[in-house]
C-alpha cells in the first residue's frame, strides 16, 4: 500500500514535471501609439509559439506565453517586466515602443533575465546601457538611413529635404537620417516636422518646394501624418522623388494612401521572394486563414530566436540561455536573402547591416526589391 | 503671392475645422456651463461612421453624411441622458459632469479602439482628390468644401440664436438659468438639445477632416485641444467667436511653419504661446457676450 502511494506520488510528480511549460513573457502594446506595429508582431509571436508547440516544444516542454500590455508607456513597462520576472519567465520579448523597451532593461539587468526585442529600431537600446541580458534583432535606425542612402547615392543628389513627425521614433530616425545625409555630403536644404494631430502638411511642403530639393527623405512613422505629407505632395504638384523610412513597409499604406504612394521608394527588411518568407506566408495562411505581413515576421523571428537559444543552451537556466543567445547564428524570415542573425564581437544588435533592402510602390502595392545592403 | 494664397486656403480650411470643434464646445458650455472634452472623441466616432458607411458600404456621400450626423445627434442625446442629467438632477457641482464626460471620452475611445483595426482607415472625399483655382487662389476640392459647409453651419447657428424663439430661450438659459426656468423654459430640454447639437457639430468637423487625416482611434484628443484653444481665443460669449478663434489659430500655426525662420519643430509651440497670451491678457476671449 505504501509502495503504491509512493508510486502514485512519483508518477504524479513525473507527469507534472513533463507538463511544466517554459514561460516566456511578451510585452506588447494593445491600446497605445505603437498598437499598429505591436499587434501584428504579437500575432507573429503567438503563431510561432503554436508552431513550436505543435512540433513538440523546446527541450520536450511546451512554450507558454505570458502577454502583458504596456501601452508603449515607459512608466508602466518596467513594472510589467518585474511582474513577468516574478511569474518565472525565462525570457522577455519586447514588441512595444523603444522607450518602453529601454525602461524594461532596468529590471532585466537587475534580475539577470534575458530580454530581446525583434523589432525596435532605436540605436540606443544596446549602447546606452551595458546590459549583457538584452539583445535587439530589428534593423537599427542608422542601418535604415545608411541603406536608403546607399540606394540614393547612385543618383548623386546634392540638395535634399528631410521631413518627419514629432513622435519619439520619428525624431530618432530623422536624427539618424540627418547624420547619414550630411556624412554623404548632401546638403539638407529644408528640415521639416509635421506634428501629431495636424490637419494639413501644406505649409511644410510649400517650404520644401521653395527650397527646391532634388529629393525628399521621409523619416516619419505616424501613418496618418505621413498620408498628410503625401497628400500635400500631390496637391502642390511637386515632382522630386521621395525616399522613405521603413515605416512605409507597413501594408496599410496600400489602402489608406491609395493613389498617393506610387513611385515612393522605402527601406524594408523583408523580401517577398525569399524562400523563408514564402514558407512563412504559406504556413501563416494555413494556420490562421489570414494574410501575414512583414510585421508578423518580426514577432515570429523573435520567438524562434528565443527557442533556438534555449535549445542550444540545453536548459532553462538563464545564464546558459544568455550565453547561447550571444552565440546565435540563425536565418529567419526578416532580412535580405541569405542574411543570418548573429551578435559578433560581443555586440548585442544582431541584424546584419547589409540585411536591409529598398523596395518601391507600384500600382498601389509594395513592389519589387531595387537594392540590397550598404554597398 | 500665389504661395501665400495657397497657404491661406489651407489655413482657412484647418481653421474651419478648429472652429467647428470650438462651436461644439460653445453650444454646450453656453447654456449649461459644462465643458465637454469628449467633443474630440465625437469627431472620431463620426469619422469611423464615415469610414463604415462611405468606404466599406459605399453609400452615396450625402446620404452617408446625413446618417452619420443623425447618429451623432443620438450619441449626444444619450450622453446627456447617461452622464450629465443624473448628476445635474442630484444638484452636484458643475465639476461632476465634466469629470463624468472625461470618462465618456475614455470609454468612447476604447470602444472604437477594440472594435476596429489599429491602423488609420480611409474615409472617401465627397468630390475626389483635385484642385480648384480661382485666379491666384488655389486649393483642394476638400478645402473649399470644408470652408463652404462650415460657413453654412455658422450662418445657420447664428440665425438660430439671433432670430428664432428657440434660440432666444437658449440665450436666456445662458444668461440666467433660474430666471429662464421661472419664465417657463424647460431646462432639461435645452440641455439635451445643446448636447445633441454639440455632438452633431463635432461630428461634422470629424467627418470633414477625416478624408485628410484618416479615421484613427487617437485622432480625438488633438482635435479637442485645437478646438479648445480656438474657443479660448474667440471667447465663449458669441457664436462668431468660435470661427474667428479657429481661423486665428490656424493662420498663426501655418504662417509660422511656412515663413518664420525658426526650426519647424519649434513652430508647434506657437499655438500654445497664443493660448497662454490670451489667457493672461484677454481671458474672456476676443468677442464679449452682448449684455
Amino acid at each position: 500500500m505504501r509502495f503504491l502511494g509512493f508510486l502514485a506520488c512519483f508518477l504524479l510528480s513525473g507527469s507534472v514535471l513533463s507538463q511544466e511549460t517554459i514561460k516566456i513573457g511578451v510585452i506588447t502594446d494593445r491600446v497605445g501609439v505603437s498598437k499598429p506595429y505591436s499587434e501584428p508582431a504579437t500575432e507573429g509571436v503567438v503563431f510561432g509559439a503554436d508552431e513550436i508547440n505543435r512540433k513538440g516544444g523546446v527541450l520536450g516542454r511546451k512554450i507558454e506565453l505570458l502577454i502583458e500590455d504596456d501601452q508603449s508607456r515607459p512608466d508602466i513597462s518596467a513594472t510589467l517586466a518585474r511582474k513577468l520576472v516574478d511569474q518565472g519567465v525565462v525570457f522577455i520579448l519586447s514588441v512595444s515602443l523603444s522607450p518602453a523597451t529601454q525602461q524594461q532593461q532596468t529590471v532585466t539587468m537587475e534580475a539577470k533575465t534575458p530580454q530581446m526585442t525583434p523589432m525596435n529600431s532605436a540605436d540606443y537600446l544596446t549602447t546606452q546601457l551595458n546590459n549583457p541580458w538584452f539583445w535587439q534583432t530589428g534593423p537599427l535606425g542608422s542601418t535604415q538611413g545608411a541603406t536608403l542612402l546607399a540606394h540614393a547615392k547612385a543618383k548623386n543628389f546634392k540638395r535634399v529635404a528631410l521631413i518627419t513627425d514629432n513622435s519619439d521614433l520619428g525624431q530618432a530616425i530623422a536624427k539618424a537620417f540627418r547624420g547619414a545625409l550630411e556624412k554623404a555630403g548632401m546638403q539638407i536644404v529644408a528640415d521639416e516636422v509635421v506634428a501629431r494631430g495636424a490637419t494639413t502638411a501644406t505649409p511644410q511642403m510649400q517650404k520644401i518646394r521653395a527650397a527646391n530639393p532634388e529629393a525628399m527623405f521621409l523619416a516619419g512613422v505616424l501613418t496618418a501624418e505621413n498620408v498628410l505629407i503625401f497628400r500635400a505632395y500631390k496637391e502642390l504638384g511637386v515632382k522630386f522623388p521621395i525616399h522613405s523610412s521603413y515605416n512605409l513597409s507597413v501594408p496599410i499604406y496600400e489602402t489608406v494612401a491609395k493613389g498617393l504612394v506610387n513611385g515612393i521608394t522605402f527601406v524594408d527588411a523583408y523580401d517577398p521572394d525569399k524562400p523563408e518568407v514564402k514558407a512563412f506566408v504559406a504556413a501563416y495562411k494555413k494556420a490562421t486563414g489570414k494574410d501575414s505581413q512583414n510585421l508578423h515576421g518580426y514577432g515570429y523571428d523573435g520567438i524562434m530566436l528565443i527557442a533556438d537559444a534555449i535549445r542550444r543552451a540545453g536548459s532553462t537556466d538563464k545564464e546558459k540561455i544568455r550565453e547561447a543567445m550571444q552565440k546565435t547564428n540563425y536565418a529567419g524570415v526578416m532580412g535580405a536573402k541569405g542574411m543570418r542573425y548573429s551578435f559578433p564581437e560581443g555586440k548585442r544588435a544582431g541584424f546584419d547591416p547589409n540585411g536591409m533592402v529598398v523596395r518601391v510602390y507600384e500600382h498601389d502595392r509594395q513592389g519589387r526589391v531595387l537594392h540590397v545592403g550598404l554597398k | 503671392m500665389q504661395d501665400f494664397l495657397e497657404l491661406a486656403v489651407s489655413a482657412t480650411a484647418s481653421g474651419c475645422i478648429y472652429g467647428l470643434i470650438a462651436l461644439a464646445y460653445l453650444l454646450m458650455i453656453r447654456p449649461t456651463g459644462i465643458i465637454n472634452f469628449a467633443v474630440g472623441e465625437w469627431a472620431m466616432v463620426a469619422a469611423f461612421g464615415g469610414h463604415l458607411l462611405l468606404y466599406r458600404y459605399e453609400w452615396p456621400y450625402f446620404a452617408g453624411m446625413a446618417a452619420v450626423l443623425a447618429l451623432m445627434v443620438v450619441v449626444g442625446w444619450v450622453t446627456e441622458r447617461i452622464a450629465v442629467r443624473p448628476l445635474v438632477e442630484k444638484g452636484s457641482a458643475v465639476l461632476a459632469p465634466i469629470l463624468a464626460l472625461l470618462g465618456v471620452l475614455v470609454i468612447t475611445r476604447e470602444i472604437i479602439s477594440v472594435s476596429f483595426p489599429p491602423d488609420p482607415l480611409p474615409v472617401p472625399f465627397p468630390f475626389g482628390i483635385g484642385r480648384l483655382e480661382f485666379g491666384l487662389v488655389g486649393g483642394s476640392y476638400q478645402s473649399f468644401f470644408i470652408i463652404a459647409v462650415t460657413l453654412a453651419v455658422f450662418a445657420g447657428t447664428w440665425f438660430f440664436f439671433e432670430k428664432t424663439l428657440w434660440g432666444r430661450s437658449f440665450e436666456a438659459v445662458a444668461l440666467n438659468r433660474r430666471a429662464a426656468a421661472l419664465m417657463g423654459i424647460n431646462l432639461s430640454r435645452v440641455t439635451a438639445f445643446s448636447f445633441s447639437g454639440g455632438a452633431a457639430v463635432a461630428g461634422l468637423g470629424g467627418l470633414l477632416v477625416s478624408p485628410n487625416i484618416s479615421a484613427h482611434y487617437l485622432m480625438g484628443v488633438p482635435l479637442a485641444i485645437q478646438g479648445f484653444t480656438a474657443l479660448v481665443i474667440g471667447g465663449v460669449g458669441r457664436v462668431e467667436g468660435a470661427l474667428i478663434g479657429g481661423l486665428l489659430l490656424a493662420f498663426a500655426e501655418q504662417l509660422t511653419i511656412r515663413y518664420a525662420p525658426i526650426p519647424s519643430g519649434f513652430a508647434q509651440g506657437v499655438p500654445l504661446l497664443f493660448l497662454m497670451a490670451f489667457l493672461i491678457v484677454r481671458p474672456a476671449g476676443l468677442l464679449r457676450a452682448r449684455a
